[in-house]
């Protein structure tokens, strides 16, 4: 039998697994689809904003200045840290490079409209575009390509006092084809001889002493050979700036996890949509995903819970209005009645209610009752789907969840040391 | 809209997962016939996006693309919000013949069990009338049924059906051992099994046997799968009726149907219920019945009564699960079996898909397609044999039309993960592909 069963391939889900399988355990990971890191820029954000919008310089200190019941905040700043570090250190080692957070405050980045995007570690190619860098910018576009537009993006950071221009080279360097999405052209940049005709171009239209910012489209597998070799044959530094969904650096992300945890014997089984759960004596005993016809049940000594939240998929909203936590139906600390989900202004400084709600866990990391009780001996929880944190706003998205998988995992080893393997029930 | 036969194609069980679309692109980033070709835009566009414009009783469709879609269900597969894309592109693809009409080439596609029963008359005559180039290059110019695609031979030893047959001819009037009423099991074989591979039957049949279950064979019906994926809905629906009234009785007597070709376990159990709207007790039944092969192997496994006496296949194995396999959802479970098997080594295919996806790269117009979407597999495949130096002589897969695809892209012959296993028992030959 399994030990650990992780539900949620999302960031959350694949760290936790790597945790509990680098400790030994044998772990299983089940989702219904690829997870959270797809949309994102593939930066590890720390905590960017206090939730009344205050920008963060150092995400440990900030931390200790959130409410209480912030889970970041019951992770503690310096382990949180550690967390994201120790997350880098993983990827960079596995060949997909992270740097920045040795300086443990907040760097910022421009983001695919040209503004600056707190962060707290990124992959290394999107670190020459750091903006307290004062070299000038040359920001690149594609005619053609959807979803970058360099003239917006230079004329957003000059507002903000940064020296940048922009320039729009043919699409056809990239590919001959009529349409094509982020990453079927990061995919066609992996030919060398595309990097060298796009390398020829770049290096026809920068000025001297000006850095490249490019979509981030540089290769998805052998992504370092191309970003070096760009580079190189250009002269001049080259960055990415991540584009809007689908995200190349966040696929670079999830394909470096997943091979790290095919190497720890892990499987990470997609369009697995848990349907049902059995549990007797305050344990989880299965959890059984939909086939193509009678359901799977997957059993382990225990579970952890990393299905996110609103936009993670791990709530869900019946008919009758009211959000449930879609697989064990945990209770949620949402207001019962819409009309309290939301602020009255869209923009409301203070956020959105319904945004900060979710799963409750007492102190260790097991989804509870109102007075601190576990809800299940066996179950753990992590990541977005865990109440009061709003990650979107506070740009803690990643670190949230880095930071509570190594959290949970932690708890959980140390609730299977003490007890040893968790009784497995009859 | 009703189809030519009559069949009407209903929307309702994917119109309310529309909504749950957001949009993401994820979808069109891992669909590999989008990454390969401009004909199709991908499954965001063709599915969800397109679904907007499309009505039950509209004749015009909003295009003609998703006829590019191969149905290979990797969209499904890596969605986040759980949107069935290639249900709705199948659906569509049945709108459009139901508009259209039904080429030729598509019907004949369609119609594996009539071509398997035609050709196995004199097969070695109809062996030499299909494979020879003359008529390649005629059923290319003429059908659009691709030259160089790799279309099976029929078996010149017989059919499974002859064999079955024969068999109980050799043991009639001997007295059988009394079977266990309890270890009983229905062998679903599909068309390939029957007029193509009859090996990979034997192989079943043999493994079944060693477990001590008397195995059944009743008389059964193409699954309809070809032809659910060409949009004839209607023939579709009729063989599955058929299938439903001579099987679902076994499955009501709690006898396991269990099936070595992938995608007919798939549509038996949910592909024809889904897309045909059958969701009547008697078709229920029989999905519920169902079992790939090694999903049912695995629960023997997991209850301790799976054989372990095996002998040692000291090789290395790319095994490739198809899209059909991973769309049952069951996780790869021809990995864990395999895995017990002294000496052999299985190293795991993470491409998407082999390019073929049942009948859609023999089309003219597709078969460069299909060979560029299964250029990631060939190249797991040559990666593994050059890092093993020689020592890998098969590749597996659970899907017959993949396999004939894995050969075809990699010039290795290609097994079925029974056939392994059947070998692994010391029942059968993997070379000759004869029991032993
Ligand atoms: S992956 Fe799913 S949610 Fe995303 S665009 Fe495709 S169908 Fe929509
Ligand atoms: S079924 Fe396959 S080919 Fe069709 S849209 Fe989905 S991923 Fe693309």
């Amino acid at each position: 039998m399994l030990d650990l069963l992780v539900i949620g391939a999302g960031l959350a889900g694949l760290t936790a697994a790597l945790g509990a399988a680098s400790a030994g355990r044998s772990v299983r990971v089940i989702a219904k689809g690829l997870g959270a890191p797809l949309w994102s820029a593939g930066t590890l954000d720390l905590l960017g904003y206090l939730p009344d919008h205050t920008p963060v310089r150092s995400p440990v200190e900030g931390i200790s200045r959130l409410p209480a019941e912030h889970p970041l905040r019951q992770v503690g700043g310096v382990s949180a840290a550690r967390a994201v570090r120790e997350l880098a250190a993983t990827l960079s080692a596995a060949g997909l490079a992270y740097g920045g957070h040795a300086q443990d405050e907040n760097l910022y980045l421009p983001s695919a409209v040209g503004s600056a995007r707190p962060v707290y570690a990124a992959p290394v190619a999107q670190l020459g575009g750091r903006l307290d860098d004062p070299a000038p910018m040359l920001i690149t576009g594609f005619t053609g390509l959807r979803d970058f537009f360099p003239h917006l993006i230079a004329e957003n950071l000059q507002r903000q006092g940064h020296a940048a221009r922009a320039v729009l080279l043919p699409l056809s360097l990239l590919t001959d084809r009529h349409d094509a999405n982020a990453v079927h052209l990061a995919q066609a940049l992996e030919a060398p001889s595309r990097r060298q005709a796009l390398a020829a171009a770049l290096a026809e239209v920068v000025a001297p002493g000006e850095r490249i910012g490019l979509p981030a489209l540089l290769g998805v597998e052998p992504h370092a050979a191309v970003w070096s070799d760009i580079q190189a044959a250009v002269g001049a530094p080259v960055f990415e700036i991540p584009l809007l969904p689908p995200s190349v650096p966040g696929m670079r992300l999830v394909h470096t996890l997943r091979s790290r945890l095919a190497d720890l014997g892990v499987r990470v089984e997609l369009n697995m949509e848990a349907v049902a759960f059995g549990a007797s004596g305050g344990q989880i005993e299965w959890v059984a995903t939909a086939t193509s016809a009678r359901p799977l049940r997957h059993r382990a000594r225990a579970v952890l819970l990393a299905t996110g939240g609103i936009l993670g998929g791990g709530f869900t909203c019946g008919p009758s209005g009211a959000l449930r936590e879609v697989v064990f139906d945990l209770p949620l600390t949402t207001p019962e009645t819409r009309d309290r989900w939301f602020a009255p202004s869209f923009l409301d400084p203070a956020g959105h209610a319904v945004f900060r709600s979710g799963v409750r866990v007492n102190a260790d990391w097991q989804p509870c009752d109102a007075s601190g009780n576990a809800l299940y001996t066996n179950l753990w929880a992590a990541g977005n789907l865990l109440a009061h944190a709003d990650a979107i706003r506070t740009r803690s998205h990643e670190g949230l969840a880095v930071a509570t998988a190594a959290a949970a995992i932690s708890a959980y080893l140390a609730h299977a040391a003490t007890f040893g393997r968790l009784p497995v029930a009859a | 809209m009703h189809t030519p036969s009559g069949h009407s194609i209903s929307w309702h069980s994917v119109d309310h997962a529309l909504d749950a679309c957001i949009k993401c692109n994820i979808c069109t980033s891992y669909c590999p016939v989008s990454a390969v070709t401009d004909r199709f835009p991908g499954p965001k566009y063709a599915g969800p996006q397109a679904q907007r414009f499309r009505k039950p009783d509209q004749l015009l469709v909003p295009d003609d693309s998703v006829d590019f879609c191969s149905g290979c269900r990797v969209c499904n597969e890596v969605c986040p919000t759980g949107v069935p894309i290639a249900e709705m592109n199948a659906r569509a693809r049945a709108q459009i013949a139901a508009y259209r009409g039904i080429p030729l080439r598509n019907r004949l596609l369609g119609r594996n069990e009539l071509l398997g029963r035609v050709g196995s008359v004199m097969p070695a005559v109809a062996n030499f009338a299909l494979h020879n180039p003359l008529s390649r290059l005629l059923a290319d110019k003429v059908l659009g049924i691709a030259r160089e695609a790799p279309l099976p031979r029929w078996s010149e030893s017989g059919t499974l059906g002859d064999w079955l047959r024969r068999r109980a001819r050799a043991s009639f009037g001997k007295p059988r051992p009394a079977a266990d009423p309890a270890k009983r099991v229905v062998y679903f074989h599909g068309c390939a099994t029957q007029y193509y591979e009859p090996f990979v039957g034997k192989a079943a049949i043999a493994v079944l046997e060693h477990h001590g279950y008397e195995v059944i064979v009743p008389p059964q019906n193409c699954c309809g799968l070809p032809l659910l994926s060409n949009g004839e809905f209607g023939a579709a629906a009729g063989y599955h009726r058929r299938n439903v009234a001579t099987l679902a009785g076994f499955a009501r007597a709690g006898i396991p149907i269990v099936g070595t070709s992938t995608s007919c376990t798939l549509t038996l159990k949910e592909e024809a219920p889904e897309l045909l709207d059958m969701h009547e007790e008697a078709a229920l039944t029989l999905a519920q019945g169902v079992w790939d092969f090694f999903e049912w192997l695995r629960v023997l496994h997991e209850a301790g009564e799976l054989r372990t006496d095996f002998r040692s296949l000291p090789m290395t194995l790319p095994y490739h699960a198809p899209c059909q396999q991973r769309a049952h959802r069951v996780g790869k479970p021809a990995l864990e079996i395999l895995g017990l098997i002294p000496g052999l080594r299985v190293v795991e295919s993470r491409a998407r898909c082999c390019g073929i996806a049942g009948t859609y790269g023999y089309k003219t117009e597709k078969y460069r397609i299909a060979m560029d979407v299964g250029e990631e597999l060939f190249a797991f495949v040559r990666n593994v044999a050059c890092d093993q130096m020689g020592d890998v002589r098969y590749t597996a897969c659970d899907s017959e039309t993949c396999r004939w695809q894995l050969e075809h892209g990699t010039q290795l012959p290609s097994r079925h993960p029974v056939e392994i296993l059947a070998a692994a028992y010391g029942l059968y030959n993997l070379q000759e592909r004869k029991l032993t």
